[in-house]
């Protein structure tokens, strides 16, 4: 399968070569991931246009920062499209104090195009997020698009900071198995 | 000493990047000891990164080709970079060639452009072609016929291109440089041709016969391959779309076969790769060309003869 680990390791190693096919090679297999993530988060049509740039430019410019023994290459363009989305939302919201969240937080009706890769993935992703407990799904929702940390999670719920920390790992690991159940992510 | 235990109830949070600096240099220092987290760890992040795809969003079709350019304008491709730099070595090594040459030198007679400064007029014409294809300004040659003068101005022009081509997009479409029917190829293609013309008029100027790298022997070769369906289409349709094989051997050769994969081929031409380079400059006609034929005679005779078509001339 595309996107196990000694594919990622192959494509490092071309990116590294200066292999500009394999640039174009992960783009055509990531960019719509990396695309919806960024609209998710910045809900900004230009955002996630400029986003999904700086994902891929910074993969060209620094194949070396990506770490195969610490996951798949795809995992790591996710939280890397997800941490420039964070920060272009930040910056928004430093400019405009009085911007209402430009995203919604709660899992929102899925606008499915037929036949578009990642469909699956996007409807087991919507139903395990839909299954958690109430208090899991807050918490992971609140890090995860508004980036916020487990203490801030806490006071923003007011729960102990324990619980916040305890919560967002067993959000994770309970979509973990969701994704595994369905052959997302191994297990 | 951070517990283990503590750790691991921090995987999630710092799956999310959600924990402090100093909390996270534990959790890597952590996890290069214990192989137990580590997987956890891995497990979580990976979960975390799928997390915001719960909607799917396919990118803009335009988007592909500006992040591919503005990828490439940060970092050249090694090809592109390697490509650039043999049209730089060639261009070196004629400026070299140029700078040592008396007034009777110059005018040293071409069997084709009259003289030297005819050589090197027609040359720079042909870049002229390439550059108005990129859109870069022409720089126009003296017309007084002095020979250091139309020196510096074909190595501008040439300079220009370099500096031009250095942040183009080299799969992008342009006309080959030459008289006539101009192939529409890549840009890629194009700058091999022009460092394969400036090689073949450098040998026209009576350099000593300059031996070309093995690695742009075997591109102006590719290219040459890549352009004979065509030419022998449009020279001798009774040839066109036949399976054919060529073989170079020697410094820079390879083999192709045409069309690509073609599983059967009714010819097998061998020749040595450099001989080849020179029958598809024009500078050696086909009959003296040392070669070898394994089944079709007349298909072999007319892909060589339209071979020697393929050059600027």
């Amino acid at each position: 399968m595309p996107g196990d680990r000694a594919d990622d390791v192959r494509l490092r190693e071309r990116l590294l070569a200066g292999d500009d096919d394999a640039l174009a090679e992960a783009y055509d297999r990531w960019s719509t991931l990396v695309y919806s993530l960024a609209m998710r988060v910045t809900a900004d049509h230009a955002a996630a246009e400029d986003v999904t740039q700086d994902v891929f430019v910074h993969l060209w410019q620094h194949p070396d920062r990506y770490d195969p023994d610490r996951g798949a290459l795809r995992s790591w363009l996710c939280l890397l499209a997800r941490s420039r989305a964070l920060d272009w939302l930040r910056r928004r919201r430093a400019q405009d104090r009085c911007h209402t969240a430009a995203a919604a937080i709660a899992p929102t009706p899925a606008e499915v195009d037929d036949g578009i890769l990642c469909q699956t993935e996007a409807k087991v992703i919507r139903e395990a997020v839909a299954s958690l407990p109430d208090g899991q799904r807050e918490a992971v929702l609140l890090a995860y698009y508004r980036g916020r940390t487990y203490r801030e999670v806490a006071q923003d719920l007011g729960i102990p900071e324990g619980t916040a920390k305890w919560r967002l790992r067993a959000a994770l690991s309970r979509l973990a198995d969701s994704l595994a159940d369905e052959d997302i992510l191994e297990r | 000493m951070v517990a283990h235990a503590d750790i691991s109830g921090m995987l999630g949070a710092w799956a999310l990047d959600g924990c402090s600096d100093t909390e996270a240099a534990a959790v890597r220092a952590h996890l290069a000891e214990c192989p137990d987290c580590a997987a956890q760890a891995r497990r979580l992040r990976s979960a975390a990164g799928w997390l915001g795809m719960d909607r799917v969003q396919p990118a803009p079709a335009g988007l592909r080709r500006s992040v591919l350019a503005a990828a490439r304008a940060r970092r050249p491709p090694a090809a592109w970079v390697t490509l650039t730099n043999a049209y730089a070595d060639q261009v070196a090594l004629l400026d070299a060639a140029l700078a040592g040459m008396s007034p009777a030198d110059w005018r040293r007679a071409d069997s084709r452009h009259g003289d030297v400064r005819g050589v090197l007029g027609h040359l720079a014409g042909n870049d002229a072609l390439l550059a108005a294809e990129l859109g870069l300004p022409a720089v126009p040659m003296p017309a007084t016929g002095d020979g250091p003068a139309m020196r510096a101005a074909w190595r501008a022009q040439a300079d220009a291109m370099l500096a031009g081509v250095a942040e183009a997009d080299p799969a992008r479409a342009v006309r080959l440089a030459g008289a006539g029917r101009r192939p529409v190829r890549t840009l890629r293609d194009a700058l091999v041709q022009r460092a394969f013309e400036t090689w073949t008029h450098r040998d026209d100027i009576g350099a000593t016969r300059p031996v070309a790298p093995p690695e742009q022997v075997h591109r102006i070769a590719g290219l040459a391959v890549a352009l004979l369906p065509a030419a022998l289409r449009a020279s001798d349709p009774a040839h066109a779309g036949r399976a054919w094989r060529l073989v170079l051997h020697g410094s820079g050769g390879g083999e192709w076969t045409v069309p690509a994969g073609a599983a059967r081929v009714e010819v097998t031409i061998g020749a040595d790769a450099v001989d080849f380079t020179r029958l598809a400059a024009n500078r050696r006609p086909p009959g003296t060309l040392p070669h070898t034929v394994t089944g079709d005679h007349a298909l072999a005779e007319a892909i060589l003869r339209v071979a020697t078509t393929l050059g600027c001339d």
